[in-house]
């Protein structure tokens, strides 16, 4: 029977609030055409090796209205399928995973990572209208709201833009906000329950489980950014950011094996749990370079929050000119990440149960690498396709010094490759 | 960690101020009026283009670039004035900006126009003008002297410019 | 020490005082392309974010304006 969608792409759509603080609001002041219209319809194709595929497409639409106004529109849509890690640990023999309300289960072949499996459809739609207020001035108004089978999401963002010093500095403030709704099917655990202790409701019964009480999370964002003309070739941004979650902020599919203190054998699981508050803030600094002909982007962000993570990320991509319009541009980035407090392999069944557990990789001592090419080729003197294809490694220490027993003999930190390929299409009418 | 450089706290501190000092200067705009507008000579499509041969004339003198929207869409107006204007005395003089002549080639080989076009590449009659932001406007009055300046275009601003033209133009 | 933070970003917003000769609005033309922005590809910043956002604990950081040819 198949159980749920994931919660990574759940918390991909509190994403939205992120990303629509980084519009194309900046963009309006350098259109190099007087287009009325500009559409960006793009599809992205996902795969991570053995676990999850994506396809979506995605419509990017920004529409000029009276003088130095802007509409923008953007609309996604996402099928998902595959499988993905449930923070359990491989072990000696097969394994079996049950829902919270125990009606549904998955199992897992010995020796093996075990995953969950999932299949969904997501659609998200947000809307920005930018106008100026005067000559050096400029606000930016979004909205953004998405839905899947058991996830809805919906928010608010704001922009001020001040420009300087005849336009050469500009003084970005912006907030955003967003009310979420998780409805877990196969209901919401109790935090750090023993999955043995969930028994299956009478046959008949009133099944609980199934779209049960939602979860709410509120999750808000603050960011202040100076951006600085340096030279007719350089320009530099600098930023500083800040957001607070709070609500239902753990995922109700993940779990944590509880192994013997001295084999190592898996004894149970524990569904994991998380702080219900999370204040993240981050460093961002931005420089642009023209070459001749070729253009480099290169950031850095630094990145804390009070879970403990602590993560630095380089990006880097060189805008190669090819001629009669035609680029390349490879891109680089390197992100390490140091894992949460309360970030765990494994719980010892000997052990006090500490407040907190998670044995997610997604917040434990992780390294992304990502290299990646695009192409992009004008197909009209107003309108461009590109593809761009990369690759993402993420790794970590599959043989932590806590590993007990025959945990030893098993990789607890697999290294997940992932292959994007993402074409599109530009065009301005 | 006293370092005797820069980095010293008050060294930091009297940089940032400078630089709250400089943001505050720059973002006042010295508008001059009624100062002779400054004199030039530049190449023109077919000949040079000297502001003093058009003493007499109202001059409207626009700074212009190929890469700069709101210029591209201030042409049509402009030629626009010159039709309706030059029998009364207008005179439109478009400056280019661009730092390659092939660049306001391709752009007018678009947008076709009668306007006097002078090249200034290297920005000296800019500088001259004092221009703060593209595209610039300085409505010179028949004696030569600066009446009005203007940054940006604004098609709901346009008919206030023209108003302005036509006011100059009765004048003597 | 504690006030590093604010140390550094004071620092930072002091650079611009140190561009000695200010880019003149005619000189804005290499600013003024598309490849110059600070977000170039809006769609692919998009996806991008969404990817790693999905994949690590940490996200954000960017989207603020500036930058461009300061046009009208």
């Amino acid at each position: 029977m198949q159980l749920n969608p994931n919660l990574s792409v759940r918390r991909a759509l509190a994403a939205a609030t992120c990303t629509l603080l980084g519009s194309a609001a900046q963009t309006s002041q350098a259109e190099s055409t007087d287009d009325q219209w500009r559409l960006d319809t793009s599809v992205l194709y996902y795969s991570e090796q053995n676990r999850v595929t994506v396809v979506e497409p995605v419509v990017f639409l920004r529409k000029a209205i009276g003088e130095d106004s802007f509409l923008n529109f953007r609309l996604v849509y996402d099928t998902m399928t595959g499988a993905s890690a449930n923070g359990a640990t491989p072990t000696n023999r097969p394994q079996t995973f049950t829902s919270p309300s125990g009606t549904s289960s998955y199992t897992t072949p010995t020796g093996q990572t075990p995953l969950s499996p999932f299949s969904d459809q997501r659609i998200a739609i947000a809307a920005e209208w930018e106008k100026p207020v005067d000559r050096m001035r400029r606000t930016v108004y979004g909205i953004n709201a998405s839905t899947e089978t058991d996830y809805t999401s919906f928010g608010l963002s704001a922009k001020l833009l001040q420009d300087f010093n005849d336009r050469l500095t500009t003084l970005t403030v912006g907030i955003a906000g967003s009310y979420d709704n998780v409805m877990p099917v196969g209901g919401t655990p109790v935090p750090l329950q023993l999955m043995s202790t969930i028994v299956a409701p009478p046959p008949g019964g009133e099944d609980e489980g199934e779209g049960g009480a939602g979860q709410t999370k509120i999750v808000t964002d603050a960011i202040i950014g100076i951006t600085q003309v340096l030279s007719r070739r350089a320009l530099m941004q600098f930023n500083y950011s800040i957001g607070y979650s709070s609500g239902y902020l753990t995922d109700p599919y993940k779990v944590v094996s509880v192994i013997d203190g001295t084999t190592g054998a898996t004894l149970d699981y524990r569904y994991e749990s998380r702080p219900d508050t999370r204040l993240r803030q981050s460093f961002f600094w931005e420089t642009v370079y023209h070459l001749n002909q070729d253009v480099v982007h290169f950031s850095y962000r630094y990145f804390w929050d009070d879970w403990g993570i602590r993560a630095n990320t380089v990006d880097l991509h060189y805008r190669l000119e090819l001629g009669k319009g035609s680029y390349l541009q490879p891109h680089l980035r390197y992100s390490v990440q140091s894992a949460a407090n309360f970030y765990v392999y494994s719980l010892v069944n000997t052990d006090p149960v500490p407040a907190y557990a998670s044995a997610d990789y997604r917040l434990g001592d992780l390294t992304t690498t990502t290299v990646g090419l695009k192409f992009g080729i004008p197909v009209s003197p107003r309108s461009e396709i590109s593809l761009r294809v990369e690759s993402i490694n993420q790794s970590g220490n599959g043989s932590p010094d806590s590993a007990i027993g025959i945990q030893k003999n098993y990789d607890l930190f697999p290294t997940i490759k992932t292959a994007i390929a993402q074409i599109t299409y530009t065009g301005r009418f | 960690m006293h370092t005797r450089s820069v980095f010293t706290r008050r060294g930091v501190a009297w940089s940032f101020l400078r630089y709250l000092f400089l943001i505050g200067l720059a973002t006042v705009n010295p508008i001059f009026a009624a100062e002779p507008a400054p004199a030039f000579t530049l190449p023109g499509r077919n000949q040079p283009v000297s502001l003093a041969a058009l003493r007499g004339k109202v001059v409207y003198v626009d700074f212009w670039a190929s890469w700069c929207v709101p210029c591209r869409k201030s042409f049509p107006w402009m030629n626009s004035l010159q039709k309706r204007y030059a029998g009364q005395g207008l005179v439109i003089v478009a400056v280019n900006l661009d730092k390659s002549r092939e660049l306001s080639d391709r752009f007018l080989s678009e947008v076709p126009s009668e306007l006097t076009i002078a090249y200034d590449p290297d920005g000296e009659v800019a500088s001259a003008y004092k221009v703060k932001g593209m595209p610039s406007s300085y409505l010179i009055d028949r004696a030569g002297r600066i009446h009005s300046s203007h940054i940006g275009f604004r098609e709901e601003t346009a008919s206030d410019m023209e108003a302005a033209i036509k006011d100059l133009l009765q004048q003597p | 020490m504690r006030t590093r933070p604010l140390f550094i970003l004071f620092t930072l917003l002091s650079l611009p005082a140190c561009t000695l000769t200010p880019v003149q609005p005619w000189d804005r033309d290499l600013l003024a392309e598309e490849k110059m922005q600070l977000i170039p590809d809006p769609t692919e910043a998009f996806i991008d974010e969404h990817i790693y956002f999905s994949k690590e604990g940490s996200s954000g950081g960017q989207g603020v304006g500036g930058g461009g040819c300061g046009c009208n």
